[in-house]
């Protein structure tokens, strides 16, 4: 080899080595970013820049088309599961005289005996959905649904922390050595069921999915039923009614009766 | 082959047997790229073109993932385009219904954590990752079911997570879509 520098225009081996992988590279580029998303029509691109960013992954935000709007009023609640679980002392305070408004149906410590739900002790966000839900029609009772209808927001967040902190308690119906029915222990994967405890909180709990342990058997079958029915339709997205539509009669008894037995 | 002999009969037949042995495992290799550079030019689902984004949180409240916006629309077009969503353990629409014989569009986004979006007898198996939509195209051949599953475990209820897809007839589609403007097969 003579001692010409390796790196030098005057190398033709660098100069060939280097300008074939160049040209790879653009040839390559003008392929992957134009030629080929501009020969897909399905893409709809409106240009080669279009084509460029789309092929680079560049995200934009999904095109507004006209959506179908709702027949009926569906919940505008946000939910995470970080929702409303830090109380704060002086909310819980507050909510404990607003509740006053509360106590002759959902009782005094948030335990009913009429058939109204129970509160004490459920979980913060899903008091402030499901009174969110009724203020804004989405969720519709004669009895309760007048309750809600001037309820401030901050309100609403203070009786949820005040019933968060209350303990539940053991209904009349306990009754620890009820056999758990198949319908909630396994659910019924077959029928796109889940076991009511990956969301209900006795094995796991996805936000905004209510306690039910303790709740009268008639509340909970009267819910099941207007959630299968579509009477009920606050739940986000179906996630509730899914389930409850996919379950047979029995099912919904067996499994109000065995919610109202436990703690 | 370190043969003393020369020109030795066997040496001549293992020359020749090498060379055929060669001969075919090329043939298979060329055979085996082949299939898959068709495969691949034919039946293969594209990449997606776009990388679209929905706020995981807020579906419910604006956009193309509302609860009445789900389901099946006939587009200018005449193709079709489904929207659905993924979310902790179920797909809304529960059951998709298309016709068949027509270049149909899913798009489907999660509402919560990445879920599995398979059709089962198609090419459509991707994931739904929550602040992205996925977007796919098939075109059924009959009428017919095919299970939906959630391929991706999801959660603690994962295994009851799936829905189906219900293929009919394009003129009994056409028929159903006069009626309403979002369909699906939801008793
Ligand atoms: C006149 C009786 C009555 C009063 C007073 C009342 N509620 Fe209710 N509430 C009900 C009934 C009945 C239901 C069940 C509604 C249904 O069947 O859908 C209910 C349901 C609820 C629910 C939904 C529970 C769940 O698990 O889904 C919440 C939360 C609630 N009430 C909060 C309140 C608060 C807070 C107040 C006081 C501001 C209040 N209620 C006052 C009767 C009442
Ligand atoms: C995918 C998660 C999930 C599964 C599985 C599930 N639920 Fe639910 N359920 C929810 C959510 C979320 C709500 C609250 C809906 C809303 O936003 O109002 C709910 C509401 C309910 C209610 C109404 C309670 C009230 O106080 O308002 C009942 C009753 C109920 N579920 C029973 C069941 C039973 C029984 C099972 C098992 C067969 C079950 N659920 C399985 C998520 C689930
Ligand atoms: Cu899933």
């Amino acid at each position: 080899m003579s001692d010409q520098p390796l790196v030098s225009l005057r190398n033709p081996w660098f100069v060939a080595g280097v300008g074939i992988t160049v040209g790879i590279a653009a040839f390559s580029a003008v392929v992957g970013l134009i030629w080929l998303p501009l020969a897909q029509p399905d893409l709809k691109l409106s240009g080669i820049w279009d084509a460029i960013c789309s092929a680079a992954g560049v995200p934009r935000a999904t095109v507004q088309d006209a959506s179908i709007k709702p027949e009926f009023r569906t919940s505008n609640v946000v939910m995470t599961s970080e929702m409303l679980t830090k109380p704060d002392q002086v909310s819980i305070g507050r909510g404990a005289t607003l509740s006053q408004r509360c106590a002759i149906c959902h009782g005094p410590q948030g335990v009913s005996d009429a058939n109204s739900p129970n509160l004490a002790g459920q979980f913060a966000a899903v008091t402030y959905k499901e009174l969110n839900d009724f203020k804004a029609g989405a969720r519709v009772s004669v009895v309760m649904s007048p309750f809600a209808a001037a309820i401030s927001d901050q309100d609403m967040k203070d009786v949820a922390a005040y019933y968060a902190y209350l303990p539940r308690v053991p209904s009349n119906n306990l009754n620890a050595g009820l056999p758990a029915p198949a319908i909630v222990v396994t659910g019924a994967p077959m029928r796109n069921i889940p076991p009511c405890g990956s969301c209900h909180g006795d094995i796991d709990n996805k936000a905004g999915s209510p306690w039910l342990g303790g709740q009268s058997a008639v509340y909970i079958k009267a819910q099941l039923q207007s959630l299968a029915s579509g009477a009920r339709r606050n739940d986000i997205s179906q996630q509730m009614r899914n389930v409850a539509r996919q379950m047979t009669p029995e099912e919904i008894d067996q499994a109000a009766r065995y919610y109202a037995a436990q703690p | 082959m370190a043969t003393e002999t020369e020109h030795s009969p066997g040496e001549a037949v293992t020359a020749r047997i090498e060379r055929r042995w060669a001969t075919l495992s090329i043939i298979i290799v060329g055979l085996l790229v082949g299939m898959a550079a068709y495969i691949g030019i034919h039946q293969a689902t594209m990449p997606q073109g776009h990388v679209e984004t929905a706020d995981p949180k807020t579906l419910h409240l604006a956009g193309e993932f509302i609860e009445s916006n789900l389901g099946s629309a006939v587009e200018a077009d005449g193709s079709v385009t489904v929207r659905a969503i993924g979310q902790q353990y179920s797909f809304t629409p529960q059951c998709v219904v298309v016709p068949s014989e027509t270049p149909v569009t899913f798009r489907a986004t999660s509402a919560d954590v990445v879920h599995g979006f398979l059709i089962e007898g198609t090419n459509i198996n991707t994931m739904l990752v929550p602040g992205y939509v996925s977007a796919l195209q098939v075109r059924f051949k009959a009428p017919g079911e095919h299970m939906m599953p959630c391929q991706e475990f999801c959660g603690i209820g994962h295994q009851g997570m799936w829905g189906k897809v219900k293929v009919v007839d394009k003129a009994a589609f056409l028929n159903m879509a006069a009626a309403k403007r979002r369909l699906t097969c939801v008793d």
